[in-house]
Parts: C-alpha cells; sequence; structure tokens
C-alpha cells in the first residue's frame, strides 16, 4: 500500500502527470473526484442545514414572560403558603398552567435582601431533583416531594433527599394593591438569584457553570 | 484474539454451519411458533389488561405521586438511593451513560476467544451480577409506596379488639400521611428512610410518652408538632396512638 | 435463468387433475394458473435477479445444535412489525394537541372506534413485549459469546437498536396525555438536562423551549413515529444482513465432528 501520508512535492515535474502544462500539480481524475464530493455535499447541506436549525431554532428563542395578577395583598400572610395557578407556556390550555406557592415576605425567617421582587414570595411546585410536583405540608411546615423523597422546609430550602437546589422562585410585584407574578429565576444555597435553571442541575461551586444558563429564558437583568 | 485463533474458529464454524440444516425451512418454522407465541402474549395482554387511560395530565397538581413505565423501575429506584445532590448528575447521566458505553464496546474488550458461559467467569459473574442488580432494582421500584400514603394493614389484634384504640389508629394513619413525616423516616413499605430513624417498630424503642414528647419537642431538623397538639389536640392524640402502636 | 420450483398447491389427490396424455397439448385451467404465478414470479426475476437474493437469505444453513433460543431475536423483529403496524393505524386517529386533543383523541380511540383499545392494547403491550425480548435476546447473545469475532459489528448495531427501543418507550409514553405520560416526561426530560454543558441544550431541544409548551407534544410525536423508526427499520436491514452474511452462531458448546470421524461414518 502506498504512503497517504507522504507529502507530495508542489512542483509539476514532480508530480509525473503526462501531458501536464507547467503549474499543473492535480490530475484530470483527481479533479472531478473532488468536484463531485463537493457537488455532493452542497446538494446535502442544503437540505441537512436549515432542516437542524429548523429544529434547533426554539433553543435561542427568548420566551416572553409576562406580569400575571394573582390576588389582592390581603390574601397572604407570613404564616402559610397559599397554592395560586399561573400560565408559564401559552397555547396550550391548562398543560400551560403552574401551581405557585406564595406568602408575604417574613424578615424574621427570610434572610436574604429586601428589594422591589420580593415582597411577596412565590416558590414553583417543581422538584429541583427532577420536576415532580412537591407539595406543601402544613403540619410538618415542609415541601415534600413525591417522587424521590426530596423534602424542603419552610423557605424552600433543602431539608433531605435529592434534590440539588433550593425550590425555584417568581419575582413578585405589586400594582394597584393587586400581586403580580413575574419571570422565574433559581437560587443557590444563599438564595442568591440565577437565570432559570431546569431541575437537576446545582448551583452551588461549579455548578452554575457546568450548567449554563440558557438564552430561551433568562432573570430579570440586575437582580 | 490472535490470527490463529480467528482462523481456527471460521474454520470450526464452517464444519458446523455445514452439518447443520438450511434455514428455510427448519429455522423458518421456530421462528413462527415463536412469533406466534409472542403475538398470542401480546393480544392476550391487550384483551385482558387493555390500555387504560389515566386522569388527563394536569401541571398544576400537588398531589399526584408520577411513578414511571415499569421497565424504567431500575432508573427510578437508582434515582431513589442516590441522595447526595453533587451525585445526582452521576445517578441520572453518570450511570446510564457509562453502561452504555461499557455495553457498546464489549467486543473490544472482551478479547478472549472462548465462548462458551462456564469458562468465562469473569463475564458470566458480571453478567449476571447486571441481571440481578437491574431486577433487585426493578422490584424495589416497583413496591415504592408514595411518601403521602401509608400502605399498611391494621394489625389484626387491634381489628379484634375493636373500640376508640382502633379508630384512633386509623385517624393517627390519616395524620401521619399527611403530615409528611415519611419524608425522613420509613414506615413499613412508604417512606424515605433517613435521614431521620424508621418509624416501622418505632414502638419496641419508645414508648407511647416518649414518642408524644419527642413529637412536641424534637431534635432539630425535625418540626415540632406542638402547634398541631394546641389546635386539634385529638389529631394529635390519634398520631401519638398510630405510632406507639407499631411494633 | 433459473426457475423457481413452487411447492405443490395442498388440494386432495382426487381433485388433482390427471397428468396429460403422452403428445397432447392441452392444457387444463388449473395449468394456466400455476402458470401464471410462475411466469410473473419469473418476469419479476428476470429483471432484478432477486430470486437469487432470497436464495441465499432463506437456503443458507443454519449450524448444527441451533435451538429456541435463536428465535428470539426473529420474534423482536415481529413485535416491532406489529408496533410498526398499530402504530400506523393509531396515527390514523391521535391528534398532538396538548391544549386537550391528545387526551381526547385517546379516549375517542379506547371509547369510539370499533376495536380501539383492542389495538391500542396492542401497541401499549407490544412495547412492553418488545423491550422484554430485547433484553433476552442481548443475554442471549452475551452468555454464547455471540458477540466474538467476526460478529463485533453487529453487537454494536445490536445496543444502538437497544437505545433506540428504549427511546421509542421514553417519547411514545408521552403522547396519550394522561397524568402519567405528563410527569414521567417531564422527569425524564430533567434527566437529560443534568448532563453537564450540552444538558440544558438538550432538554430546551426536547421540548422546543424552556417549558413544556405547545410544540413539545408534536416534537416528542415526530419523533416516535418518523424518526426513531426510520433508524430502527435500517439498523434492522443492517443487522440482518449481517446475520444472513456471517451466519447464527452455534450454542458454544457444540464441536463439529472432527473430519476423522467423518471418514468413518461414511
Amino acid at each position: 500500500m502506498p504512503d497517504r501520508h507522504k507529502t507530495k512535492s508542489k512542483y509539476t515535474v514532480d508530480r509525473r502527470i503526462p501531458g501536464a502544462f507547467e503549474g499543473e500539480t492535480v490530475t484530470r481524475r483527481r479533479f472531478m473526484t473532488a468536484s463531485a464530493h463537493t457537488a455532493g455535499g452542497v446538494a446535502a447541506m442544503a437540505f441537512v442545514l436549515p432542516s437542524v436549525a429548523f429544529a434547533l431554532g426554539p433553543i435561542f428563542e427568548e420566551q416572553e414572560q409576562p406580569w400575571q395578577d394573582v390576588g389582592a395583598v390581603d390574601e397572604f400572610d407570613t404564616a402559610t403558603y397559599v397554592p395560586k395557578t399561573i400560565t408559564i407556556a401559552k397555547g396550550v390550555g391548562e398543560a400551560g398552567k403552574s401551581t405557585v406557592y406564595m406568602r408575604k415576605f417574613d424578615p424574621a425567617v427570610d434572610k436574604e435582601p429586601k428589594d422591589e421582587y420580593n415582597d411577596f414570595i412565590a416558590l414553583s411546585t417543581r422538584c429541583m431533583h427532577l420536576g415532580c410536583p412537591v407539595r406543601f405540608v402544613p403540619a410538618a411546615e415542609r415541601f415534600i416531594c413525591p417522587c424521590h423523597g426530596g423534602v424542603y422546609n419552610f423557605r424552600g430550602e433543602v431539608d433531605g433527599g435529592p434534590p440539588v437546589r433550593p425550590l425555584d422562585r417568581f419575582y413578585t410585584r405589586v400594582r394597584n394593591g393587586r400581586v403580580e407574578i413575574g419571570p422565574r429565576f433559581s437560587v443557590n444555597r444563599e438564595i442568591q438569584r440565577f437565570s432559570p435553571r431546569d431541575p437537576g442541575e446545582p448551583l452551588d461551586g461549579v455548578g452554575q457553570y457546568l450548567y449554563p444558563s440558557r438564552p430561551s429564558i433568562r432573570k430579570l437583568p440586575n437582580t | 484474539m490472535n490470527q490463529r485463533e480467528k482462523e481456527r474458529y471460521l474454520r470450526e464454524y464452517a464444519l458446523l454451519k455445514q452439518e447443520g440444516k438450511p434455514f428455510f425451512p427448519y429455522a423458518v418454522a421456530k421462528d413462527g411458533a415463536m412469533a406466534a407465541v409472542v403475538m398470542l402474549s401480546i393480544i392476550l395482554m391487550s384483551l385482558f389488561l387493555g390500555a387504560e387511560l389515566g386522569p388527563k395530565a394536569d401541571p398544576t397538581t400537588t398531589t399526584y405521586s408520577p411513578r414511571p413505565e415499569w421497565y424504567f423501575f431500575f432508573l427510578f429506584e437508582l434515582l431513589k438511593i442516590i441522595k447526595p445532590a453533587n451525585l445526582v448528575p452521576l445517578a441520572t447521566i453518570g450511570i446510564p451513560t457509562i453502561c452504555m458505553i461499557l455495553l457498546f464496546l464489549l467486543p473490544f474488550y472482551d478479547r478472549n476467544p472462548e465462548r462458551r458461559p462456564e469458562r468465562r467467569p469473569i463475564a458470566t459473574t458480571a453478567g449476571i451480577f447486571v441481571i440481578l442488580a437491574m431486577g433487585y432494582l426493578t422490584y424495589e421500584g416497583a413496591h415504592a409506596g408514595a411518601p403521602t400514603q401509608i400502605d399498611m394493614e391494621t394489625p389484626t389484634t387491634l381489628v379484634a379488639a375493636g373500640g376508640p384504640v382502633l379508630e384512633q389508629f386509623e385517624t393517627g394513619k390519616q395524620v401521619v400521611a399527611q403530615s409528611g413525616c415519611q419524608a425522613c423516616h420509613i414506615i413499613g413499605e412508604n417512606g424515605n428512610d433517613g435521614p431521620g430513624p424508621p418509624l416501622t417498630d418505632i414502638a419496641t424503642r419508645l414508648p407511647k410518652q416518649a414518642i408524644s414528647r419527642t413529637l412536641v419537642n424534637p431534635t432539630a431538623p425535625m418540626p415540632s408538632y406542638k402547634a398541631l397538639q394546641e389546635s386539634e389536640p385529638e389529631k394529635f392524640d390519634a398520631m401519638v396512638t398510630f405510632l406507639s402502636q407499631l411494633k | 435463468m433459473p426457475k423457481l420450483k413452487l411447492p405443490a398447491p395442498p388440494i386432495p389427490a382426487k381433485l388433482n387433475p390427471r397428468p396429460a396424455r403422452p403428445g397432447s397439448t392441452k392444457t387444463g385451467p388449473l395449468d394456466v394458473a400455476a402458470e401464471a404465478g410462475i411466469s410473473a414470479v419469473d418476469w419479476v426475476d428476470e429483471r432484478t435477479s432477486i430470486s437469487g437474493a432470497a436464495r441465499w437469505m432463506m437456503f443458507r444453513k443454519v449450524p448444527k445444535g441451533t435451538n429456541w433460543f435463536y428465535t428470539l431475536g426473529s420474534s423482536t423483529m415481529f413485535a416491532f412489525l406489529s408496533q410498526a403496524v398499530t402504530g400506523v393505524f393509531l396515527a390514523m386517529y391521535y391528534r398532538p394537541d396538548a391544549a386537550g386533543g391528545a387526551y381526547e383523541s385517546i379516549r375517542y380511540i379506547n371509547n369510539e372506534v370499533f376495536l380501539g383499545e383492542f389495538v391500542h392494547g396492542m401497541h401499549k403491550w407490544g412495547s412492553s413485549v418488545m423491550v422484554i425480548l430485547v433484553f433476552l435476546h442481548m443475554a442471549r447473545t452475551f452468555f454464547f459469546g455471540a458477540y466474538k469475532y467476526p460478529r463485533e459489528l453487529n453487537w454494536v448495531i445490536g445496543v444502538a437498536l437497544l437505545i433506540l427501543t428504549m427511546a421509542m418507550s421514553f417519547t411514545g409514553y408521552l403522547l396519550p396525555f394522561d397524568q402519567r405520560s405528563y410527569w414521567a416526561t417531564i422527569v425524564g426530560v430533567n434527566i437529560n438536562g443534568t448532563g453537564p454543558l450540552v444538558g440544558p441544550y438538550l432538554s430546551d431541544f426536547l421540548r422546543a423551549g424552556p417549558e413544556f409548551g405547545a410544540t413539545t407534544l408534536s416534537r416528542f410525536y415526530a419523533i416516535h413515529m418518523l424518526l426513531i423508526p426510520g433508524a430502527m427499520a435500517a439498523l434492522i436491514g443492517a443487522h440482518l444482513y449481517m446475520v444472513a452474511k456471517l451466519g447464527t452462531t452455534a450454542p458454544p458448546w457444540i464441536k463439529a465432528d472432527s473430519p476423522v470421524k467423518k471418514e468413518e461414518k461414511a
């Protein structure tokens, strides 16, 4: 077998192509072979690339998350959570809704810095292990996941089981005496805000770099 | 496997093939019979078990306990067993991916020319171990009760005795199931084994008064049930009665 | 040109036409019918030469000692065919609409369509049977050492088929859109998401967005009924071709008669 990795001379004379003009280094057959491959490749890419881009499109498209009215200010207190239903995906009716547990900010319990977006605490009901629906149990003051046994305390921090970070939260604000819920955000162990991650993706240590935020969903800037 | 072993195998195989029978109709007849058995079992399962449709998907639920199809039970149980948060990706992606890569590359790292299972002790043991492990995980996953209910039969002695104790036992079972105890304690087949101690036979270790005291004044991180004792004492008493009957 | 010999039609001897007298050219209608069938096969064969391939596939020898364990592969393929056919007919009634249409269409199949629940059940339980058969087939291959030289590539194709089968059950699980399917899919997609670096993008791709939305169901539907079945059919073809080319293994404890013995026998 000839050595295919041998570097070929760049001079026409050394190539010994019969009947070659000065400056030629490629035989007609080689040129035709290369053109066949190129033409085939271009034709195939012409349908592969657009279809793949079409399928991948939603990854790069930011989803709009409008503010939603969930009730009057006096519906919520600091002692317990009130479940509220909001829409997180448009166009699918009931299948795009989700439940949020809400209560008032309590300086005695909540240690995170106070700002305009956390007069009310709104916790997502998605378990941060793999996304099962958690339930608030008033007697134990715990959130309990029925799948793989995750437990969260009153603030939504992990108490036991496999969840990797505290329960996700939503921005809240007050407009004309009504409480409104905005975009979702994820939190690490210190309840710092991060762009929303999927369940199962830790945010402490190197977690936030191993599981980067996605262009499709972002937290509010500067919060 | 070196060149000589390869040639030896091919020679042996050529002889075996020569002594064999044509695929059609001998092997095809067996294949056909097996296919008929397979179709028959599918049809019987379809007729007797049907294709039940559950309640409509409801993303707002907070009471539903999701469970996978049976052939993913092993993964489900694996996810339950692996608790530390930084090991979760290992359970979800790591172990399945490693298993898949090991499966893909099997012919490339197992270069032993021997084919008889009893003369390949490592391969055979590993194969049997994997089957047993998956069987065990599947079994455990299938039996995992939801941590929001207790599948336990009332002891026959209590049923025979009847009266207020039986009533309190049944109420207490409901209260315990709904109070989230099983998030940290295992009771029979339901709940998580840890971080709290198992409650399956708590009455053999703690008398009734001690159970009551622990519920009101627990060691952290267990929450206190003092509020329940003050607001609804009969529920609290039922809870204590139920727990003091677990032996 | 080789002529295909068809087996004699199984009719009672009395009904068989009497053999023609020597020298007579009279042909009965049965002769014409039989001739028509043979000539149709001949017509196709003359233009495709397919009889050679068919003979190579069907009349190859299987080695001595082949037993019932060797039917697991073909019955897996049979289960796949059953899934394909029942799936095509379910698709005639199914609507991949997360806003309620999907659940309603399955309920319609179960309650209204003639034999609807039966066909739905066959598809549902067929998937379980197929998963079991795939695993049994793999166990047979493993314990008989059938993945060794010269069949390494066929083992690799087989593992790919196993993964595709599992992917089929995962994507198919969502389609009825009841509680079980919805939450199993949420968990499954999030499992994909825990892969470092690419995971989050992969689950965005599967869901077509950051949340379970309007096009997630149709995405799963397309993957379930077009993408994976196509890949599986192609891989099964390759798997089968290689089985025919290399031959099925004999059970490892079977030994060929030594040539010396053979001569003695003769």
